[in-house]
């Protein structure tokens, strides 16, 4: 192979765990959500959420990770908002999910207004891992990445040894397959569902967060252009397991890293169908592995979007 | 504890007390969000008011506004008490938009003005529907969720009128800039009002379309069938309730008044095909449908009142400098309070003292 060709091919990977890791957040996040039963279609507005109070962060503390926690906190907040209607109120979580994505837009267009433009001087920067980064190929790939990557990794994993090894996920499981029955073994239902929705906004954040305290360090309204919706699509893709959206994440990625080169590269391509790409490929993506999901009898939380109510029989 | 008791109807009192309540509350969320920023909620309302209301003519862009949102919400009525969440709008509005400019701008140029206009309006209802049918059609054969396949439907909407817009229909003389040459007489819109208003007769397709609706919903069997499915799927499958084919009309229906919005906006108002043809009303009809409890005509006076905020936000960005943002604030801070607010519909709500057992 050309070496040249060979280090491009590397970059655009390397790229692609990037715009990977911007995915793979809210959708861990989301499959987490979903596994409890509650449907929260109000990623977008979240991740927006995450972006600019991350960005509002880290530009008046000067430091990039208060600002990504920032962000976390404030989508966490928003996330709230959601639970409380969905659990305790037992409202429609379709259509509190956009409004979510609503809010979350005119909120941070509202606010974000004065910083349109206006750039991170510090941003979350690169940590080759010592060792692993000098693995050929891989190591400039997957290891010569920022702090948010790896923690990315350990998450998925984390989250995939607690969701089908331990007690707590199959508490967590049980909420989202048959809530009255988790009640009978004692399990708290509300409880759960307000956890992993809290928390799934906070990775919501995170992913908006990262976009704007690394890899664009600048505000602009709807930074997040449609990535949480796509992320909402890719936990269905993962059939609601952690590992699966890992490789989700990378391989939408890999699509957008594709993408920004080819523009960047001045291809012949028309740069309108090119942006429609990850769009078109998602749309796809969703009719395949609902499909699949049908044939296989596999993933769906049986009581996905249901409010639970103990007093009706 | 709080306990909920499942009502069988809906006191009137509560059908109506509950909108209000979440009108003024999303007013009041949008002024402490406002206060955090600095900014004086009581100049900005006022502004606002004044910028919808203020005159004959400022009334009457409100009313340019509302001609949309009164014939998408229309159809969002039928369709959301189907259970089918078409948040499409928005892609069915800009297919509408481009199918019915087609016409304007490559057909025939000798066309008679109404026969031309007939067959603009027609083409973009079709559009629109077309553009609504094929997440109906994933929905009702594979069980693809709509809300998703509908939200990328927009996406890509929009990317295929940026590529329209960039490409073959961008006017020679437009130095660059993504416009279409203009729309000639024969191919716009009347309106109905002297200059410099732009109301056109689209109001009354809003106005009829509404009506329709309504009759569908109350008065025909297939609205009955609709709102069974809406209710209980299993139910309407037992009743022998085609379910698929219900669907599939619905959103045709919601989607080609979606796309009828769309070149009518852009035929009467626009007068040319551009990037942006406000497009997001497609959102905001979905905020006057809910807060009009899925009731088309209730939905018409709900959507002149979004349209005066959507007007008076407008005229804040320009005059004050407050970002319009506020109206999605407030817009969403409103649809929240319904959601919560249904708890008190559907429940009888009480304070006990804690179950024991």
């Amino acid at each position: 192979m050309n070496p040249t060709f060979g280090s491009i091919l590397i970059k655009v990977f390397a790229g692609a765990v990037e715009s990977g890791t911007i995915l793979l957040l809210p959708t861990l996040g989301e499959v987490l959500t979903e596994r409890s039963g509650v449907l929260n279609l109000g990623l977008e507005g979240l991740m927006l959420i995450g972006a600019f109070f991350g960005f509002l962060g880290a530009m008046k503390t000067g430091n990039p990770y208060v600002g990504l926690l920032l962000g976390m906190v404030a989508a966490a907040a928003a996330a709230a908002i959601h639970a409380f209607i969905c659990v305790t109120l037992r409202g429609n979580q379709t259509v509190t999910g956009l409004a979510l994505s609503i809010f979350g837009a005119g909120l941070t267009s509202f606010y974000g207004d004065s910083w349109v433009s206006q750039r991170l001087t510090i941003a979350i920067k690169p940590m080759a891992v010592p060792v692993l980064s000098q693995i050929p190929v891989l190591g400039p790939i997957f290891f010569s990445q920022d702090l948010i990557v790896y923690a990315a990794y350990i998450l998925v994993a984390i989250f995939w040894f607690l969701l089908f090894k331990t007690k707590v996920g199959v508490n967590l499981r049980a909420v989202g397959e048959n809530a009255k029955a988790a009640d009978a073994m004692g399990v708290n239902v509300v409880g759960t569902r307000y956890f992993w929705t809290i928390l799934g906004g906070a990775l919501a954040g995170a992913g908006g967060a990262y976009i704007t305290c690394c890899i664009h360090p600048y505000w602009l309204n709807g930074i997040t252009s449609g990535k949480g919706w796509i992320a909402v699509a890719l936990v269905v893709f993962a059939m609601w397991n952690p590992f699966n959206a890992l490789v989700g994440g990378f391989l939408f990625g890999s699509i957008e890293a594709l993408q920004l080169q080819l523009q960047a590269a001045g291809t012949y391509i028309n740069s309108a169908l090119l942006s429609m790409l990850p769009y078109i490929t998602t749309f796809v993506v969703i009719i395949v592995a609902t499909v699949i999901v049908r044939v296989r009898h596999v993933g769906t939380p049986k009581e996905l979007g249901i409010p639970y109510a103990r007093e009706e029989k | 504890m709080l306990r909920f008791e499942k009502r069988d109807k809906t006191p009137v009192r509560l059908r109506v007390l509950v909108p209000i309540c979440s009108v003024l509350l999303g007013l009041f969320v949008g002024s402490v969000v406002m206060l955090f920023a600095r900014v004086n909620p009581l100049r900005v309302y006022g502004a606002v008011v004044k910028g919808a209301f203020g005159s004959a003519y400022t009334f009457s862009e409100t009313l340019v506004i509302a001609v949309p949102l009164i014939l998408i919400s229309a159809g969002l009525c039928l369709v959301y008490r189907m259970k089918f969440f078409n948040i499409g709008a928005k892609g069915q509005y800009i297919m509408g938009a481009i199918c019915g400019s087609y016409l304007a701008l490559f057909g025939p140029a000798t066309m008679p003005r109404p026969l031309l206009l007939t067959l603009m309006m027609v083409l973009g209802t079709i559009g629109g529907a077309l553009w609504a049918i094929i997440p109906a059609l994933l929905k009702a054969y594979w069980n693809v969720n709509e809300v998703i396949a509908t939200l990328l439907l927009n996406y890509i909407a929009s990317y295929i009128l940026w590529y329209l817009m960039y490409g073959t229909w961008r006017d020679q003389r437009s130095h660059g800039f993504p416009l279409s040459k203009s729309f000639a007489l024969n191919a716009q819109l009347p309106r109905i009002l002297p200059a410099p208003s732009r109301l056109h007769i689209g109001l009354f397709f809003g106005l009829v379309a509404a009506g329709i609706v309504w009759i569908i919903i109350r008065k025909t069997r297939f609205g009955y069938e609709g709102r069974v499915l809406g209710e209980n799927e299993r139910a309407a499958r037992y009743a022998g309730i085609n379910v698929f084919k219900t669907i599939i009309i619905a959103a045709a229906i919601s989607g080609g008044l979606a796309g009828l919005a769309g070149i009518a906006h852009t035929s009467a108002v626009l007068r040319i095909l551009q990037l942006e043809i406000n497009s997001d009303y497609g959102y905001t009809a979905i905020i006057a449908a809910w807060l009009a409890g899925l009731d088309p005509l209730v939905a018409v006076g709900v959507s002149v009142l979004l349209a005066a905020l959507e007007a008076g936000g407008y005229q804040i960005q320009i005059v004050m400098r407050v970002p319009f943002g506020i109206v999605g604030v407030i817009e969403s801070a409103i649809l929240f309070c319904l959601l919560a607010g249904e708890i008190v519909t559907h429940y009888r709500v009480s304070l006990t003292r804690r179950l024991t057992a």
